[in-house]
Formats: structure tokens, sequence, C-alpha cells
């Protein structure tokens, strides 16, 4: 499949044109979720409030019942829990990388093996996660790789 | 999940332990000449069995950080160490005397370096997969064909 981003003329909205014989499910689903996803989020830091862009989001962690956006340098408090962001934002490459941990794939610079089945993540700020093992197959999943790849 | 997780790991560990405790048997009865009964086989099982559970659980354990990993990995070296030691005794194996002690530290030395060596490539690879499909998926234009409206 080809995807091809034609820019519109001045004033005209956005919009997405599926052209394929048959429509595809997990196409659409996608194209759904990410019209419906409320992408809005607030970032509370010290007496801050600021509007985040969840793309800046390079992960999401909790930690003792309060959820943060880390962003690449900065750090900013949430009021979602983690599954509603895991809900929120799984559409958009985020994905859960462990218990505590959703991360955005778009941050990650490479990933290395450790000795347990784990993986490190390492980011584009430099930052370094690790990766559950119970939580590496979402990751393949969402890259496409099938088990036994 | 976690449950599930800990069963396919403890079968993975089951298999990789008992092939490393099999190779370190046939080496030792090799050098050693020594003949020995089918009971063994049931041992060598046992064992890896016995060893697989603790590597299980350790590997479901959700650490945070690299050092705690590794720190968990040496607490796990340690007791596979004295597992080992106790089960050569129980089986009647060997003795505990330090020969035995520092013999049996480099057989399980290599058992876990084998292991732990097979899990590591086997995860290289699919890192490197997974760094190919990263890489393609966000490189800048690059299954993305841009034009312009006229």
């Amino acid at each position: 499949m080809r995807i091809i981003i034609e820019s519109p003329q001045p004033n005209d909205e956005d919009v997405v044109i599926v052209r394929c014989a048959v429509p595809d499910q997990r196409l659409i689903s996608m194209l759904l979720a990410f019209q419906t996803a409320n992408t809005e989020l607030m970032g509370y830091q010290d007496e801050k409030i600021v509007r985040l862009n969840y793309q800046d989001v390079f992960y999401f962690e909790a930690n003792e019942n309060r959820v943060f956006a880390y962003c690449r340098s900065e750090v900013y408090e949430v009021k979602y829990k983690l599954y509603e962001l895991e809900e929120l934002y799984t559409p958009l490459d985020f994905v859960r990388c462990s218990k505590s941990l959703i991360v955005n794939m778009e941050k990650i610079e490479s990933l290395s093996p450790l000795f347990s089945g784990k993986l490190e993540a390492h980011l584009k700020n430099n930052e370094k996660i690790v990766i559950s093992r119970q939580y590496v197959h979402s990751l393949k999943e969402k890259l496409g790789i099938q088990e036994g790849e | 999940m976690m449950i599930k997780e800990f069963f396919v790991s403890l079968l993975h560990y089951f298999v990789d332990i008992t092939t490393a405790v099999l190779i370190a048997a046939a080496i030792f009865m090799t050098l050693s000449g020594k003949q020995v009964t089918g009971t063994i086989l049931w041992q060598i099982l046992l064992c890896g069995f016995i060893t697989a559970l603790p590597t299980a659980f350790f590997l479901c354990l959700d650490t945070k950080s690299v050092r705690l990993s590794r720190v968990l990995w040496c607490a796990h070296a340690l007791m596979m160490y004295f597992m080992t030691l106790l089960l050569l005794n129980v089986f009647g194996w060997c003795r505990i005397t330090p020969l035995s002690a520092a013999l049996t530290l480099l057989a399980t030395g290599f058992i876990y370096t084998f292991t732990g060596s097979v899990h590591y490539l086997v995860d290289r690879k699919h890192t490197t997969l997974m760094n190919e499909k990263l890489k393609k998926r966000y490189a800048p234009n690059a299954q993305i064909q841009k034009t312009e409206h006229q």
C-alpha cells in the first residue's frame, strides 16, 4: 500500500480519502480511533498548567498513584490513570512497556536486549527505559512483526 | 497474563536448563569415565524443573531499573549455585567438599552462561529486526509520498 500526502488548497479543510478495492476494517478502525481520540492533555507543574501536545511526550509513568508525562526535559503531572492514557493513546503509537510505563514509539531511538528477556529502549532524549518481557510482544505487534519472525 | 507468562517462562527455562545440564553431565561422564544408571535422566529432569521454577519467578518480576535487574540476576545466580550443590548432595552425585563446591561453581557458571547466551542471542536477533522496523516507520518520508497541489 502506498501512502500519499497531498497538501490541500488554501482554506480547504484537511480530509482523509481511502482509495482501495476492498475497505480494510483495520485501517477504518484506526482512522476512526484517530478521529475520536481525545488528544487534549493538560500538564501540571508546580503552579503552572500547560497544554501538552501528545507528540512531545516521550513516555507516561505512574508513580505512587500519580501519573507523569515525561517530555524532552520537562516532567508534568497529568490527571489521568495510566490505563486511561493507554486507551486514549494506544491508537497513536504509544505502547505499554511495563506495569507503570507507556512509551511513545516515535521517541525510541533504538532497542537493545537485556539478560532476562527484557529490552532496553534508548530514547531520543538520551534516557533509557526498560521494556518488560510480557510487553515486548505488544511492541512487536505494533511494529507489524509476526510471532516466530 | 502474569500466570500465563510464568508458565511460558517455566517451560522455556526447563527446556534450556535441562539441555545445558545434559551437556554438562555428558562432558563430566566422558572425562571421568564413570558409568551411570538410567535414574540419572529422571534426576536431571527434576533438577531442570526445580531450577526452572525460581528462574521463571525471577523473570516475571517487573523491575524498572537495569541496576535492579542486574542485582536480581546476581541473586538468582547465587541461588542456582546453592540449589545445585544441595541437589548434588540429595541425589548422592557427590559430597560437599571444597573441590566439589568449586567444580559445581564452574558447572553452574557454564550452564548459566549457556542459557543466558542463547536467550541473549535470540533477543538480539529480535531487537535488530525491531530496530529496522522502527527506523523504517519513523524515517522522514520513508513510506510517504508528499505532493503539492498547484
